[in-house]
């Protein structure tokens, strides 16, 4: 029973459920003839708890899949991956700029997540990065950051 | 005669130069992520969105409009030469029309999928034109009490049609009503939910929701385990159907195009449901029933022609009650919005140059749908050979950019990532995201007519029944919440769900 996804699932909802019950009652109900800003939040977390608890309570009579089924023969380590990637761009984003970043996440992605011939990738990220950057700036006047290349850039 | 007025209004919109360029835009870029596994409408229109603001709102909403129905038609391609929906709504169409391929037959398949689609999409622009006015006449009576009951109609109904655990679906629509809540209070200006992050105060953006549950978790999804695409190597050969097919497919093309009209309207239902709900008539009213899945024409021509029909008609109640009824029109919404436009009743009254000009662009890109579809079908096919290795890159790149232009702030690209985890483990637990991005468009309306339903009555809960129209949608709201008890029902919406899954 421990190991039933399912039951895992509704408990984690039914925490988020308390949790906007808890929050809806910290910003004031109001009265029912002038609804307060946490009115909405507190109703909704108790449909939340019910719904939750309406799922637990399948969990335990009908069973679901074991946890450990739900990650069976997935490629967990390239999914980590992407996650990474994506995380450390958003990071460095402002910093580094645009160009640098995205063309690293680029290489990144097609040398060693889902690898393709070296030689296409370097191909395929310059086009698409600096493609997509005059189509956004020139074209569209959306400003993207300039990061280490400022001087370059302008 | 107005209908006339008006559609001549709109043609003269929609026939000038720039307005004609974003609607081939609009219908190609739709045919082209339909066709790609692994980016739909949703995905291209978050990532369009803020494009639109580079011209005028019509062009853009004419644009975003073409995407949507354009995606119907693209869709088809791949469910057939490589048995793998392009989009959620050809998942029917892989069944008939890949065996098709298969016997040699994809020319026919991919011919009828575009002809169908055609008939249907006129059709239900036709319909539109007509059934629009009236009800943008009626739901001018339409006050708080009104407007909360339909939304939780369409709530209810969506979580009804989800696949798998209603309670589930339902859940996901409560998170997506909390998430739309997070930001300030209109009414008290209290900040909720921001834990003191000054860019949750105007609460959190559409296009990082989208991208994140739409397209980054479906990387997620598709890198978890191969991807096996293989495209039908035969020669495609002719594309316009024998006699033969005409006669087997013409019925299944009305009924869908009927079925698949008032499925779209409905709140909650849309393309998806529209095709399966065409798949499981045919199947029913056949002679034969045992050839469907062994490239029965009917069981491609129905399907595409009721998610084409549906595609239209989800924009009535978008364009005359303001209300989107499923996930795509939530985002033609928030274009609306981003162009300080408030699609309803009095749209029609106060922008009709822009209302029929939207209507008056979906003929005209429909015919171009057409010419898209027969005579390049070859490109189309190019396109299909793109390995997803190369293609998924490519897609998170424009996901992030797509986001970060839509607020300008990297705190989106954040919101992003963590939506595409929190869609991937959905996906594994079971739990779908359309009804929570749906939730979290109307949640602020919902919230907002409730209060003001209850500041009106004095706290009176009785103004929701005591109108006829509220009436009429809590009890069928009622009924769909209450469906699943009674046991004939409930097994015929687990059957629903198997086929789906």
């Amino acid at each position: 029973m421990i190991r039933n996804s399912e039951l895992w699932g509704g408990l984690f909802w039914l925490a988020i459920g308390a949790f906007v019950i808890w929050a809806g009652r910290d910003m004031g109900l109001g009265r029912l003839h002038q609804p307060g800003s946490g009115f909405a939040f507190y109703w909704i977390g108790i449909l939340m708890c019910a719904l939750a608890l309406g799922v637990i309570g399948q969990a335990l009579v009908s069973g679901g899949p074991p946890l450990a089924s739900l990650w069976a023969g997935t490629r967990w380590p390239k999914v980590l991956a992407v996650i990474g990637l994506l995380l450390v761009y958003g990071v460095g984003f402002e910093a580094i700029g645009f160009i640098p970043c995205t063309l690293a996440l680029l290489l990144a992605l097609m040398w060693f997540v889902d690898p393709v011939d070296w030689r296409l990738a370097i191909v395929v990220a310059v086009v698409a990065t600096f493609g997509v950057w005059a189509a956004l700036t020139k074209w569209l006047k959306i400003q993207l950051p300039a990061g280490l290349l400022a001087d370059i850039l302008g | 005669m107005d209908i006339l007025a008006g559609l001549g209004q709109g043609f003269a919109v929609a026939l000038q130069p720039i307005n004609l360029l974003y609607c081939f835009i609009g219908v190609f870029i739709g045919t082209l992520v339909g066709v790609l596994p692994g980016i739909g409408p949703v995905s291209a229109m978050s990532l369009l969105l803020p494009v639109t603001l580079s011209g005028t709102p019509e062009s853009g909403i004419i644009m975003m409009a073409g995407i949507y129905y354009g995606s119907m038609y693209g869709g088809s391609t791949t469910s057939i030469l490589v048995n793998i929906p392009g989009e959620a709504a050809s998942v029917v169409t892989c069944i008939d029309g890949h065996e098709m391929a298969r016997q040699g037959r994809a020319g026919p398949a991919l011919g009828m999928s575009a002809l169908a689609s055609f008939a249907a999409g006129t059709f239900a622009i036709i319909a539109l034109s007509l059934v629009a006015p009236t009800l943008a006449r009626v739901a001018v009576a339409f006050g708080p009490p009104e407007y909360f009951s339909l939304m939780l109609l369409g709530l209810t109904i969506l979580s009804f049609l989800s696949q798998g655990s209603m309670a589930k679906a339902l859940l996901m629509a409560a998170v997506g009503v909390v998430l739309g809540l997070i930001g300030m209070d209109q009414i008290t200006a209290q900040a909720r939910l921001t834990f003191d992050r000054l860019e949750l105060l105007d609460g959190i953006g559409l296009v990082p929701i989208v991208m994140g549950l739409f397209g980054v978790a479906e990387i997620l999804s598709n890198l978890d385990r191969e991807l096996k695409r293989e495209v039908i190597k035969a020669r495609i050969g002719g594309l316009w159907p024998s006699l033969a097919d005409w006669t087997a497919a013409k019925w299944a093309i009305l009924r869908g195009t009927v079925l698949g009209f008032f499925l779209g309207i409905l709140p909650g239902g849309g393309a998806v449901i529209a095709s399966f709900a065409s798949y499981a008539m045919e199947k029913k009213l056949a002679d034969r029933p045992e050839r469907f899945g062994k490239g029965a024409i009917e069981g491609v021509a129905g399907p595409e022609a009721a998610n084409n029909a549906a595609a239209g008609g989800a924009f009535i109640p978008l364009m005359t009650l303001g209300i989107p009824p499923n996930v795509v029109m939530a985002l033609l919404l928030g274009a609306f919005i981003i162009h300080g436009l408030q699609p309803g009743p009095l749209m029609m009254t106060q922008r009709p140059d822009l209302f029929w000009g939207i209507v008056a662009s979906m003929y005209i890109g429909n015919a171009m749908l057409l010419v898209l579809n027969m005579p390049l079908i070859g490109m189309w096919v190019q396109v299909l050979k793109l390995p997803y290795r190369i293609l998924f890159p490519l897609i998170l790149m424009f996901c992030i950019v797509g986001v970060f232009a839509s607020g300008n702030a990297v705190f989106d690209v954040f919101v992003m990532v963590l939506f595409g985890v929190l869609g991937y483990l959905m996906r594994k637990f079971g739990y779908e995201p359309a009804p929570l991005v749906l939730a979290f468009v109307l949640g602020p309306m919902l919230e907002n007519n409730l209060r003001k339903s209850l500041i009106l009555s004095q706290g009176d809960f009785t103004i929701f029944v005591e109108r006829p129209i509220s009436a009429v949608c809590l009890v069928l709201a009622a009924a769909a919440l209450a469906a699943p008890l009674l046991p004939a029902l409930a097994r015929r919406r687990a059957r629903l769900a198997a086929d789906q899954t």
